[in-house]
């Protein structure tokens, strides 16, 4: 049990941090509204009306420059922003040729401000309309050119638009990059952020499988059966008697006491406080009182690190490792 | 009533772990499992081959898309899909799809469950053979839960239960799920606390599991300051020999 107890509280030291940080960090994410973090909170749902191919002129795939298709492992022929177009998926990711001639599409700032103005329902306006290049932090599922678009509102909207594709990469807001910097502190991938297969965490929470383990096991011995008498209605609690003898030959007092209890808390109870750092813990041995009973039981190994050789023969004990049995007398240290 | 600091934390810290320590442990397992793993792993890449490859094109004597246009009025989208390299047109309406052979011209679809078995082993980056194919037209499996249906189910009699799903239309490998995913999906579940739908990590059983975990992980750190004083930070106690 010392050893455990020590291993415990070494690793708790050594990674609590972390634990708290897990913690927190996932408490966080969890309390954030997703619609708000998604951005679709705000976002306009269109219906969205079939929009069938027309029939007339059209570019077949052998006809279109050749060069256009190369590499590609998706090809598809539909509609977008009311033209007709032929989606390529490539190594480059997504981009859309025009049915009609062939021609790459390329969306302006003036496409990504209608866009972004007709899909946001919020109260801000555009405020600037930027290009950039994916992927950054913000837009890093997606490759290639966009617009950003930004509003002027409380939560500092983003709506990334695709210069390839014309349409929504995309929606950032502060509830989403506040979630996306605790789940930073989640997965501890400081830098791409996404990677929790990084071999920091796996360190790290190989070793707090001990800390838990360990945990565990502690629970189990740190409580009395006496702390359970309350599931058992029927049980009649059980009172000894205790006397406490003042060091200096003063008039000894009596205390009732639950049977079985632990000493050192039961007497906290009470209103005596022993002295101690550890708060019961058997790690400062500082709530070490002389005993006399007629069955003292012998030290354990607590006591025996804790408490020196000879003030064990003469029946000092800790508090904190004790039963209230009937009839102890303790003698009460010196008040400071 | 008990007054000290460190015994308020040190019951505390008992009290709470006997509340959430089980959940605390779990989250530690769930977590080790998922960091552990390569989720390009989960995600099944090392079961299949043949994907991601370049598509050809018909030939000029086979039907075109401005055909199939004439053909299919309500078409919405036309889909280059390679079927076993042989590229085919997947025709999408509102309603309904259609696979057509640009050589015939011809609806092929739906596909036979022999060709569906066919493709399956096309992508199937292994040894064994398949043990049973179903049409999953409702009630699909939680591990399908947010696809359309209905789907062809090809499973492998390889050690890690292997199910290939397929389209029926066009014959897509839509997904595939492994016994390392089915676990990570479990390990989820316990992660996020949502037993049923093993989604949604923004419910109030989750919440209060967390705050009182933390409420716990604090604990502990506090009682850190009081554990690691030792005797000699102690005043003489006049019991002394």
């Amino acid at each position: 049990m010392t050893l455990l107890r020590r291993l415990h509280k070494w690793l708790g030291l050594l990674i609590g941090l972390q634990v708290v940080l897990w913690l927190s960090s996932g408490l966080t994410i969890s309390l954030l509204d997703p619609a708000k973090v998604s951005g679709r909170y705000w976002t306009q749902s269109l219906p969205v009306e079939p929009a069938y191919l027309p029939t007339g002129e059209i570019l077949e795939p052998d006809e279109l420059p050749p060069d256009r298709l190369r590499g590609a492992t998706g090809i598809s022929l539909t509609m977008r922003h009311g033209q007709m177009v032929y989606r390529v998926f490539g190594p480059e990711g997504e981009r859309l040729l025009d049915a009609n001639n062939g021609e790459i599409l390329v969306f302006d700032q003036d496409h990504a401000r209608q866009t972004a103005k007709q899909d946001y329902l919020g109260t801000g306006k555009i405020v600037t309309v930027q290009a950039g290049k994916a992927p950054d932090l913000e837009t890093r599922r997606h490759a290639g050119d966009y617009w950003r678009v930004d509003f002027s509102d409380r939560v500092s909207t983003s709506i990334y638009i695709s210069t390839a594709t014309g349409e929504i990469l995309e929606r950032r807001n502060t509830y989403w990059r506040v979630r996306d910097f605790f789940w930073m502190l989640h997965t501890m991938d400081y830098q791409t952020r996404d990677d929790f297969n990084n071999s920091l965490i796996i360190a790290i929470i190989l070793v707090a499988m001990w800390l838990g383990i360990s945990g565990v096991i502690l629970l189990f011995g740190s409580f009395t059966r006496q702390q359970f008498a309350f599931l058992n209605p029927f049980s009649g609690k059980k009172m000894v008697e205790i006397t406490l003898l003042d060091p200096d030959g003063g008039p000894s007092r009596k205390v009732s006491l639950t049977a079985g209890s632990n000493l050192f808390l039961a007497l906290a109870g009470q209103g005596i406080d022993l002295p101690s750092v550890c708060g019961g813990g058997g790690e400062c041995g500082k709530c070490r009182v002389k005993i006399d009973a007629a069955e003292l039981r012998e030290p354990n190994r607590v006591e025996q690190g804790l408490v020196p050789s000879p003030l064990r023969k003469k029946g000092y004990r800790l508090a904190c490792q004790m039963q209230a049995e009937q009839g102890f007398k303790l003698t009460m240290p010196r008040s400071q | 009533m008990i007054r000290k600091p460190a015994i308020i934390a040190r019951n505390l810290h008992k009290w709470l772990g006997l509340l959430v320590g089980a959940q605390v442990l779990i989250w530690l397992l769930s977590g080790l499992y998922m960091v552990i793993v390569n989720i390009d792993f989960i995600h099944g890449d090392s079961l299949v081959r043949n994907t991601q490859r370049e598509l050809g094109l018909p030939g000029t004597t086979d039907t075109g898309v401005a055909d199939l246009i004439e053909r299919f009025p309500e078409a919405t989208t036309i889909d280059f899909t390679a079927i076993m390299e042989k590229t085919h047109y997947t025709i999408r309406t509102p309603d309904q799809s259609f696979l057509v052979d640009p050589v015939t011209g011809e609806v092929v679809s739906p596909l036979a469950e022999e060709q569906v078995r066919r493709i399956a082993s096309y992508h199937f980056n292994g040894e064994a053979g398949i043990s049973r194919t179903v049409l999953i037209e409702s009630d699909p499996p939680m591990e399908i839960q947010t696809r359309r249906l209905p789907l062809w189910r090809v499973d492998f009699d390889d050690s890690f239960s292997t199910s290939f799903y397929i389209d029926p239309v066009n014959g897509a490998l839509v997904t595939r799920r492994f016994s390392f995913w089915r676990i990570f999906d479990f390990m989820w579940m316990l992660h996020i606390m949502d037993y049923e739908e093993r989604q949604d990590a923004h419910h109030p059983l989750l919440i209060g599991a967390q705050i009182t975990g933390l409420t716990f992980a604090l604990t502990g750190a506090w009682l850190l300051f009081y554990s690691f004083s030792r005797r000699k930070s102690a005043k003489p106690t006049g019991s002394s020999p």
